[in-house]
């Protein structure tokens, strides 16, 4: 078979903390990084645009929010806030002129105050309670939004992103900006599981599993959940930046309510909380199935073989889409990315059905 | 006794949970090197006086003091931090992490977590993972689990998950070890094995160690000296065999003559 770990043998430390020790797992990230570096060419404007583009920065948005509630199980229903602070502070840095590399960074810099404040302020609860303390960060944040026509310029209003440079580079056109957005999720899953494989990953998880063990072996349990809150804020920030400079490309306060926020959990929930991969098959079911479903009704009632009302016909999707959530949470708890895994070790034990040890 | 041999010293410590005084006024020295035996029937106080040295359940009166310095009242992350590593009656280990990963979390105070060096792993993070990765090892080998070391913790049977909790412990180089029934729930054979790791450990990384045990023949094997507690007082305190001999210490654990009757 194609996938064995047979044959592979560590013969250093280095070669065994590597990330993909499989020889077919490699072959599947190279093939997968070509056709995303191809898809311009093949993929029409309509599609990349409107599926391609905002699948990437919404992956980059579930693996910020899975940094914190995958890893260091820390639960957080404002996550949209997170990212509109980003949006906005990078908005305006660059009306202001500030270069575009410096605003995204600045973007993260006001994200990571701002949610680490709230972090710090949260973490006094755990469980339902956090929950609760990050919905009314989630409120607080779109009324300070809204309520000040500095940021959001009116309640009305809508915020169009100035034309940007990166480093010499155009954000402008389609591909210009695909290419900006998925370096950015490419940077971020790397970042992800380089985060897991060393030790600060390590500490988020020991915090997770067992906070008491955590601390026995030294791990201080608040100064490291703020430390997931202040990480997983900084990077949803950027996310926040580059959704709004690659996609929205004109941000209103609407574009990060709470129905985001809800969308954001649940990308997490059904991909697999703390996978890179599991961000990635998330973001993509929570996008394209409420579309997919609409396209596919849509059809059925104009080819008529069924007989909808339009009201019906609108709800659906919202139906089957609350359905399948369930559905993972009942079945496959951890998710797409474990659907994934059983796969793979599927064929990485081929012809056995169970691994020996 | 000089005071320059004594690791662990606790002063009249008490601990209350409501109404119910768990410790009372309990003292104890233990001297550098020793393996130290605690012993007491069940809900006598051994755990909680644990809890107390380890930072859990500060103790409401009384001192405790760790090579001389007061450490009554820290948390548990900074006494840990100070050179005391402990395991627990029910095995805490980290379920989502393989038992290499939950032994190089003992590491966590002689490492450098932060998302900077994760970020940029290969300048920053690889060498040191590797370098604590090879002290790890080393741990591996004094305990033989490396059959085991990439397996799912919780997949592999209850007496290796007692030694992948040791071995955490181990690899934080502690200078005392606290351990509360390592034996608990194992069967002979697996509590020779463990006998033999903590002699080992002890004898190769020149250890204190403080363990709760119930196996009197594993107490009287391997602790120089014991604390026997009864109802959150010391009954007794001496070399092994002569406190477990005395009459008090029997008429706790197994009654007296006149309550069989």
């Amino acid at each position: 078979m194609f996938y064995r770990l047979s044959g592979i043998h560590h013969t250093g430390y280095a070669s065994a903390h590597r990330l993909w020790s499989v020889p077919a797992d490699r072959w599947q990230v190279v093939a997968v990084l070509a056709l995303a570096l191809l898809a311009p060419l093949f993929v029409s404007d309509l599609y990349l645009g409107s599926y391609v583009l905002p699948w990437l920065v919404w992956s980059a948005a579930a693996l910020s929010l899975s940094l914190l509630m995958g890893l260091a199980g820390q639960l957080h229903f404002g996550y949209a806030a997170v990212m509109a602070i980003g949006a906005y502070t990078s908005i305006h840095l660059a009306q202001a002129g500030v270069p575009f590399a410096l605003a995204i960074l600045g973007a993260g810099l006001t994200s990571a105050v701002i949610g680490t404040l709230f972090g710090a302020a949260a973490l006094r609860v755990k469980g339902l309670y956090l929950v609760m303390a990050t919905l009314a960060m989630q409120y607080l944040v779109d009324w300070v939004i809204v309520n000040v026509p500095a940021i959001s310029g009116g309640a009305q209003a809508t915020l169009r992103t100035p034309d940007v440079t990166f480093l010499g580079l155009p954000v402008e056109t389609l591909s210009q900006r695909y290419y900006f957005a998925l370096a950015w999720a490419v940077l971020l899953a790397l970042f992800f599981m380089n985060v897991k494989r060393t030790s600060f990953g390590r500490a988020l998880i020991a915090i997770r599993d067992k906070d008491f063990a955590a601390a026995v072996i030294g791990v201080d349990p608040f100064r490291f959940k703020l430390m997931a809150f202040l990480t997983s804020s900084f990077v949803g920030g950027v996310t926040g930046a580059v959704l709004a400079f690659c996609y929205y490309r004109a941000v209103t306060p609407e574009q990060f309510s709470f129905n985001v926020s809800i969308q954001l959990v649940a990308m997490v929930l059904v991909g697999g909380l703390g996978s890179v991969i599991g961000g990635f098959l998330g973001a993509g079911f929570v996008l394209l199935l409420p579309i997919i479903l609409t396209n596919a009704i849509a059809d059925l009632g104009a080819s008529g073989w069924i007989d909808l009302s339009q009201n019906l016909m609108a709800h659906l999707p919202l139906i089957f889409y609350g359905a399948m959530i369930i559905g993972f949470l009942l079945f496959e708890p951890l998710g797409l990315a474990k659907i994934y895994d059983n796969v793979r070790k599927y064929f990485l034990v081929w012809p056995f059905r169970h691994s020996g040890s | 006794m000089t005071d320059s041999d004594t690791v662990l010293r606790c002063e009249a410590v008490t601990r209350r949970f409501g109404g119910i005084r768990a410790l009372k006024g309990v003292s104890v020295d233990i001297a550098k090197g020793e393996i130290f035996g605690l012993v007491g029937p069940n809900g006598s106080g051994k755990t909680t006086l644990v809890n107390c040295v380890t930072g859990f359940y500060p103790p409401q009166e009384g001192r405790i003091l760790f090579e001389g310095a007061d450490i009554t009242g820290r948390k548990p992350h900074r006494i840990a931090a100070g050179g005391i590593a402990r395991t627990f009656q029910n095995v805490a280990l980290f379920k989502g992490m393989s038992v290499l990963e939950n032994i190089l979390m003992g590491r966590h105070n002689l490492m450098h977590p932060n998302p900077i060096s994760s970020l940029f792993y290969p300048f920053l993070a690889r060498g040191e993972e590797i370098a604590h990765r090879r002290k790890v090892e080393e741990i591996i080998d004094l305990l033989q689990l490396e059959s085991v070391r990439d397996e799912a913790v919780d997949v592999i049977p209850l007496g290796l998950q007692k030694r992948v909790e040791l071995a955490r412990a181990l690899a934080a180089e502690p200078r005392m070890l606290v351990l509360d029934e390592p034996m608990a729930g194992m069967n002979q054979e697996e509590k020779e094995y463990m006998v033999r790791f903590i002699l080992d450990a002890h004898e190769a990384l020149g250890l204190t160690v403080l363990m709760i045990e119930h196996h009197m023949d594993v107490v009287t094997a391997i602790c120089g000296r014991v604390l026997v507690l009864n109802d959150g007082t010391s009954l007794a305190l001496g070399p092994a065999r002569e406190a477990i001999a005395d009459p008090d210490v029997i008429a706790a654990y197994i009654g007296t003559s006149s309550d069989a009757a």
